[in-house]
């Protein structure tokens, strides 16, 4: 054990050692680095020779792939935003939401497509399964309020966090139990195949189905938020909720119809879900879960158009970034590498932006 | 009686779920005493039994706390067992009526099996009024265990899950002792599987008596200790009682693989693994307070790294080939490397990361666990090594002729790195350092008022505690002796997590007893895979909520748990009067120890 | 006072030397090392006995739980059928080998090394375990059971390993032999299929995170550029995505004309849905993972002209054997069609490994039976000319059972799964083994 004498000084050295400042100049060094290295790959990708280089249609299409999947990433990212912004919790369950409804709904797709009604009468049929999906989100949400997250409201951050790990497991697991490992073919309505042309661009009707729903509710939503006066409640509690409770609002309630509207959302975005790609499987909350959440993060937790922009960005950084910026490396398989090429991008925001791309500049303490 | 009704109905459900998810219908075969007691049945009987238990809490109503009589009390348990049956009865007669098979294209354990258990032959409207008549029993069971007083409560509790356990553990037990060479058909049927009523009536009354004594003496014993661990956690020295108990401790450690048999060993190899990933994470969540939950980074690098110093090959579809970096080094010496990259990436990736708050480090700490296990898969990285294929040819750390890969000798390799983990993280915990990362705990913003650079010893924690992980991995390639990317995934992180947490936070002894649960138990038995998950998840959340401090707490750790905040005093007493403790909680946080 | 804690550590470091040299004492020797020890292995792994009355143990090691137990218990069921066959008949009763009864110890492997590492560990404890017929999945092989059970001289059969690594040159355990094909093979016969009968000259492929995927496309690129063809791009995605847009679209951008996509049923259904929008021109093939009914129900119409491969047991299966007698015994004692491939490949490994037991075993005059364990693996590999369901049973130095592999390509919706439309035969099938492909 040192004497405090020399302590002092290990410690003043240290303090003197991060008051320098090592954190501009690294920041400084990395920034350009990943500038130049993201130019120079950008540019040896478009500078490959006649019969390497991807195709202008190629972008285009790509970008429209990152739009479509973006709008689902965005609706389910909404879900993780206003819990967080409520609680200052990550509900890591909410990717099981997502998947309990779109599995739910599943069974009476499959039903509706054995009597035939899906093709008869797709409207009707749509608008079932979609309230059928919100239901089943929406029910699993408010039970994972009521039981796993509402007794542990005061509880060091640590533990609520876990606990949404565990049940995120335990939902996930449960379903499989239920209904088997294995994936289950969704039908899609003959309606709703094939694609339409816009602007001269292909695009699959299922995607303009999903782009514009997800830009529907998301008008609703923002709408409800900033208008109504639930969603003042809401703002209320999501500012402080001490004071909120003080002002008569009934935090409680304000908690539970957050978690439904996140189910709500969740709900809609099970169904684009399934009928975009005509499979649900009970591992299929897990990994968009993750997805949703970094791009609610990289957006900016806690604001609902930051969680819409988080969505896109992300969608089409995936379908965009590994071909553009790897393969000018010469890198094998970029596509391989997508997941890690976007929590790449997260951190550099996040070490940048603290707050994500419409926080504000500075990291919040506490 | 109105909470009766409720915790009955909900016991019901819980029986239903247990039904749809398989735990019944897969099990009916499964004898834990005799052939009369078996998995399938103390599932059915087990939420009306918690239901009658839980629905006599003495709840406080108008400023008061309502305490039942024991009338009062039967009668509500019998009530919640009355629900719980009649909740459970109306499915089997739902099911029965629908039909099996229509019902079996959606859920799929719920099957015929399921069914002629349930209904045993008879008509399902005769089948549930005997449903709800065991439920009745079961509940008032419950209800009136609880009201027993407490020198006979004790000992029936511990005998009754002890005996199940054993019951429970038949694949294990057996084989430890024939190993022992002792006697065992007599406690053990080869015939059914499970425990001889015999066995389980010894086995019982030896629970009961055990449980006597630690009653009389065990006061006395756990005060001891306490007052021990009170001023151990204060900084003092190693006394003479828990030194000798160390001793004695260790013994027993080390002839465990003799005894046990190789197949056992296997398993205690893979807990001692990851208790020391368990160690390495306690002291960036348990000790630093970091949310990391993208341990399997350092675990990857370790095991890969170790690899690729040791003169691993990679294989390919057509045998095998040299890594594009290949080092043959001996075990011993490519540790400490290993050691130095971990800790130098921790540092690395530390330094931006490490500044962000808690819910932005778990994701990003999330994403770097994802990076490299991608990274390590991918095709890029393949000629390094090896892609999807992985290596093989990974050192068995030998000295001399002696090789480390046989699992009774792996497992002292592991145990010997796992006691030097313990030795370091103890001396850290009562150092200048560990006061910095309890500081920084507790309040960052005052740590860093007080001149405590949280910068550096954030970045400490994160080095150290990945280097102990990438030690882990290094002995898990060294273990299994080939490396596939399979083995490397998010999960490997959530259960670390879960053994520090379920042990208990910031507890040493904690981290030890939950890798022996976590991973000893699903090992050692087999058949319960498909449910492992299950478990799991139910088993995070159900700690989380009766008892966040872990199983075995950290004195100082728990008192912080409910120091938290004056607004944690609700939480907080509620777990209180969970645990019966009397002692009422102030307005300043003064609780119970 | 503030010594102790050294002294602990010390303590530990004694006690564990001292452990240490007791144990180097009852092993012989320590570990056998890494890598192949065929020279080391001569005849000291003794011998099985097995007392007069007692069951002969035979284990099993496959992945009973988990996402793919269809195929590890599918090839289990294949096993214990053997059993039931050595009085002749598939009658529900077991038959009798040598006098004596035949006892299963099943274990699971779980599909990973560890498990391999786990029930392997398991299995090779027990003095009892004659054989081992496992495992399903390569991974649990790999330098991890293979090793376990050479090192105590337990055979392993494999059923269904077809990663080629196995039973390569430098990577081969002297204990293992399997009756499944390498997949050298059908890389080859895929490659052949696309460059000759579809006449393709660009070949693209997709493999996912496992060694099974990523071998196949390795083999069939292999012998695509052998054959002068160009391989525009080999890609590998992680089974649970499912937007494989992006990654299809880039592959478009190479123009193939045939895209192989070997991948198991979750990503082969998506892939195949999403292939028909992005590449509808391009020819799909996939392999046996793809190959399952619910494939069929997720893909709906776009199984329509993907080719997949497959061991054709066609040509046995018009065998009367096959058809009238195994099938209704498993569907008799398992309660359902089989589910997977590699039952056939169990029922042959068994039978063969019955047989060897046969010839070496010694019947001592107590009843007893004496089965030296070098012996029996000596008898399997000299094994030639067997007749089994999968083919004539030849095996190699280096394990390989199944040298003459007949590979069938059957063009999607006519698969040989339940709900495939029939006729279910291939539109091309072809006999090869490991000297004619690389």
């Amino acid at each position: 054990m040192s004497s405090s004498g020399s302590a002092r000084t290990v410690d003043a050295r240290l303090s003197g050692f991060a008051t320098l400042p090592w954190r501009r100049i690294i920041l400084v060094v990395l920034g350009s680095t990943i500038a130049f290295v993201t130019v120079a790959g950008a540019y040896k990708t478009l500078t490959l020779p006649e019969g390497e280089r991807y195709s202008g249609d190629f972008w285009i299409d790509q970008v429209v792939n990152g739009l479509g999947q973006g709008a689902i990433l965005a609706l389910i990212a909404l879900g993780y935003t206003l819990v967080y912004g409520i609680l200052r919790m990550i509900n890591f369950a909410h990717g099981e939401v997502f998947m309990a409804g779109a599995f739910i709904s599943f069974f009476f797709a499959d039903a509706y497509l054995k009597s035939g009604f899906l093709d008869s009468n797709t409207y009707l049929a749509l608008l079932i399964l979609l309230i059928v999906s919100i239901a089943g989100s929406t029910l699993v949400a408010v039970l994972l309020e009521r039981i796993a997250y509402r007794p542990l409201r005061n509880a060091p951050r640590l533990v609520p966090l876990i606990t949404a790990i565990g049940a995120s497991l335990f939902i996930a697991n449960a379903f499989r139990g239920f209904f088997g490992p294995q994936p289950y073919g969704y039908p899609l309505p003959t309606l709703l195949q094939g694609s339409i042309g816009i602007f001269g661009i292909s695009v699959a009707k299922v995607q303009l189905l999903v782009f514009v729903t997800a830009i529907v509710a998301m008008v609703a939503l923002q709408l409800f938020v900033n208008r109504s006066r639930t969603g003042r409640s809401m703002r209320a509690v999501a500012e402080d909720s001490e004071i909120a409770s003080l002002m008569g609002i009934n935090v409680d309630r304000i908690v539970v119809i957050t978690f439904v509207v996140g189910g709500i959302l969740a709900g809609i975005a099970g169904v684009l879900f399934a009928l975009t790609f005509q499979q649900v499987q009970f591992t299929m909350g897990f990994k968009p879960g993750i997805a949703a959440f970094t791009a609610a993060v990289l957006g900016g937790i806690g604001s609902i158009g930051g969680a819409a922009l988080g969505g896109f960005v992300l969608g089409v950084l995936q379908a965009v970034g590994p071909p553009l910026l790897l393969t000018g490396f010469g890198i094998p398989s970029p596509f391989s590498l997508k997941d890690a090429f976007v929590f790449l991008v997260l951190i550099l925001v996040l070490v940048f932006r603290p707050g994500g791309l419409l926080g504000s500049g500075e990291a919040e303490k506490v | 009686m109105r909470a009766a009704v409720r915790i009955g109905a909900i016991a019901g459900i819980v029986t239903i779920f247990l039904a749809a998810v398989g735990l019944i219908g897969n099990f009916t075969e499964l004898n834990l005493i005799g052939t009369q007691v078996t998995f399938a049945g103390v599932m059915i009987v087990t939420p009306p039994l918690l239901a009658g238990y839980v629905a006599i809490t003495p709840r406080i109503e108008a400023g008061r706390l309502i305490e039942l009589g024991r009338g009062q009390a039967l009668a509500a348990g019998a009530t919640a067992g009355v629900l719980a049956g009649a909740v459970f009865g109306a499915f089997v007669i739902f099911v029965d009526t629908f039909g099996v098979e229509r019902i079996r294209e959606v859920f799929i354990n719920i099957s015929p099996v399921l069914m002629d258990y349930l209904t045993q032959g008879h008509p399902a409207i005769v089948a549930a009024a005997i449903l709800v008549a065991v439920s009745v029993v079961a509940g008032t069971a419950g209800a009136g265990y609880r009201t027993l007083p407490d020198p006979v409560r004790r000992p029936l509790g511990t005998a009754v899950w002890v005996t199940l356990l054993f019951g429970f553990l038949q694949r294990i037990v057996p084989i430890a002792l024939d190993q022992l060479e002792v006697e065992r058909d007599w406690m053990y049927s080869k015939v059914t599987g499970g425990l001889t009523w015999v066995g389980a009536t010894v086995i019982a009354a030896v629970a009961a008596a055990a449980s006597v004594l630690k009653a009389r003496k065990g006061d006395a014993i756990r005060g001891a200790i306490r007052g021990q661990r009170d001023r151990r956690a204060d900084g003092a020295r190693l006394t003479p009682l828990t030194f000798a108990l160390m001793l004695v401790g260790l013994a027993v450690v080390l002839i465990a693989p003799h005894v046990l048999g190789s197949v056992i060993s296997e398993v205690l190899g893979t807990v001692m693994v990851f208790a020391l990933l368990g160690l390495g994470l306690n002291i960036v969540v348990g000790y630093a307070g970091l949310l990391d939950l993208g341990y399997v980074f350092f675990f990857t690098l370790g095991a890969y790294s170790l690899a690729l110093l040791t003169g691993a090959t990679l294989n390919t579809f057509v045998g095998s080939t040299e890594p594009a970096i290949a080092f043959n080094l001996n075990f011993y010496v490519a540790i400490p490397i290993v050691v130095l990259i971990a800790a130098g990436a921790g540092v690395l990736i530390g330094a931006p990361v490490l500044r962000l708050r808690g819910d932005y480090l778990a994701l990003v700490t999330l994403g770097l666990g994802e990076m490299i296990v991608v990274l390590v898969t991918s095709p890029w990285l393949e000629p390094l090594v090896g892609g999807p294929q992985g290596m093989r040819d990974i050192t068995n750390a030998a000295v001399g002729n002696f090789g480390f890969r046989d699992p009774k000798h792996f497992y002292y390799l592991a145990f010997a790195f796992v006691v030097l983990a313990l030795f370091v993280s103890w001396r850290l915990a009562n150092s200048r350092v560990g006061r910095a990362w309890t500081a920084l705990r507790e309040d960052e913003q005052v740590a860093d008022a007080m001149g405590v650079s949280t910068t550096a010893y954030k970045l400490l924690a994160f080095a150290m505690g990945g280097a102990i992980g990438s030690v882990g991995g290094a002995l898990f390639a060294v273990k299994i002796g080939s490396l596939t990317p399979a083995s490397f995934t998010v999960l490997v992180s959530i259960q670390v997590l879960g053994i520090v947490i379920l042990g208990g936070i910031g507890s040493l002894p904690g981290v030890i007893v939950g890798s022996l649960v976590l991973v000893g138990l699903p090992g050692l038995l087999r058949e319960f895979e498909e449910y492992r998950l299950l478990a799991y998840g139910a088993a995070l959340v159900a700690v989380m909520l009766l008892r966040p401090a872990g199983l075995i707490p950290n004195v100082r750790r728990s008192r912080e748990l409910k120091d938290e905040d004056r607004e944690q005093d609700k939480w907080a007493s509620d777990v209180a009067a969970d645990e019966h403790v009397a002692t009422p909680i102030t307005p300043l946080g003064e609780g119970a120890g | 006072m503030k010594r102790r804690p050294w002294l602990t550590v010390i303590a530990t470091v004694a006690a564990l030397a001292l452990v240490a040299s007791a144990c180097s004492n009852d092993d012989d020797g320590g570990d056998a090392g890494d890598g192949d020890t065929e020279t080391a292995a001569a005849d000291e792994f003794g011998t099985i006995e097995v007392a007069a009355g007692e069951p002969i143990n035979i284990g099993t090691l496959m992945v009973i739980s988990g996402a793919d137990a269809a195929l590890g218990q599918d090839s289990q069921n294949g096993a214990v059928l053997a059993a039931d066959y050595l009085d002749g008949a598939f009658d529900g009763t077991d038959g009798q080998l040598l006098g004596h009864d035949i006892q299963w110890s099943h274990e699971d492997e779980l599909c990973t090394a560890e498990g391999g590492q786990a029930g392997g560990t398991a299995l090779a404890a027990d003095p009892s375990v004659v054989a081992v017929i496992g495992t399903s999945c390569s991974s649990a092989a790999l330098g991890v059971a293979d090793t376990i059970m050479s090192e105590k001289g337990i055979l392993l059969f494999s059923p269904s390993n077809t990663n080629p690594a196995l039973t390569s040159e430098e990577a081969h355990q002297p204990f293992y032999a399997r009756t499944a094909h390498n997949d050298r093979i059908q890389g080859a016969i895929v490659a052949e299929y696309a460059l000759n009968e579809q006449g393709a000259t660009k070949l693209a492929t997709i493999h996912d995170e496992s060694p099974y995927t990523q071998g196949l496309t390795a083999a069939a690129a292999v012998n695509f550029e052998a054959g002068d063809g160009t391989v525009t791009v080999q890609e590998q995605i992680n089974s649970e995505d499912t937007d494989f847009k992006p990654l299809l679209r880039s592959i478009a951008e190479g123009d193939p004309d045939v895209l192989y996509a070997p991948v198991f049923v979750a990503a082969c259904s998506l892939i195949l849905k999403q292939a028909e929008e992005i590449m509808p021109d391009v020819t799909i093939m996939a392999s046996d993972g793809c190959m399952s009914s619910d494939t069929l129900k997720n893909a709906g119409d776009a199984v329509d002209g993907v080719f997949l491969s497959s061991p054709d047991i066609s040509v046995f299966q018009e065998g009367e054997f096959y058809s009238n007698e195994f099938i209704p015994a498993y569907q008799e004692q398992f309660g359902t069609e089989p589910t997977s491939v590699f039952h056939a490949h169990a029922f042959d490994a068994t039978n063969v490994l019955f047989d060897a037991i046969e010839q070496v075993a010694v019947e001592n005059d107590d009843g007893s039976l004496s089965i030296p364990r070098t012996a029996l693996r000596d008898a399997v590999f000299a094994t030639s000319g067997y007749e089994g369901l999968t083919g004539i049973i030849t095996c190699t130095e280096l394990g390989d059972c199944a040298t003459d592999v007949t590979i069938g390509i059957f063009e999607g919706p006519n698969w040989p799964v339940e709900g495939g439309a029939k006729p279910d035969t291939p539109v091309y099938s072809d006999t090869k083994s490991l000297d004619d492909v690389l």
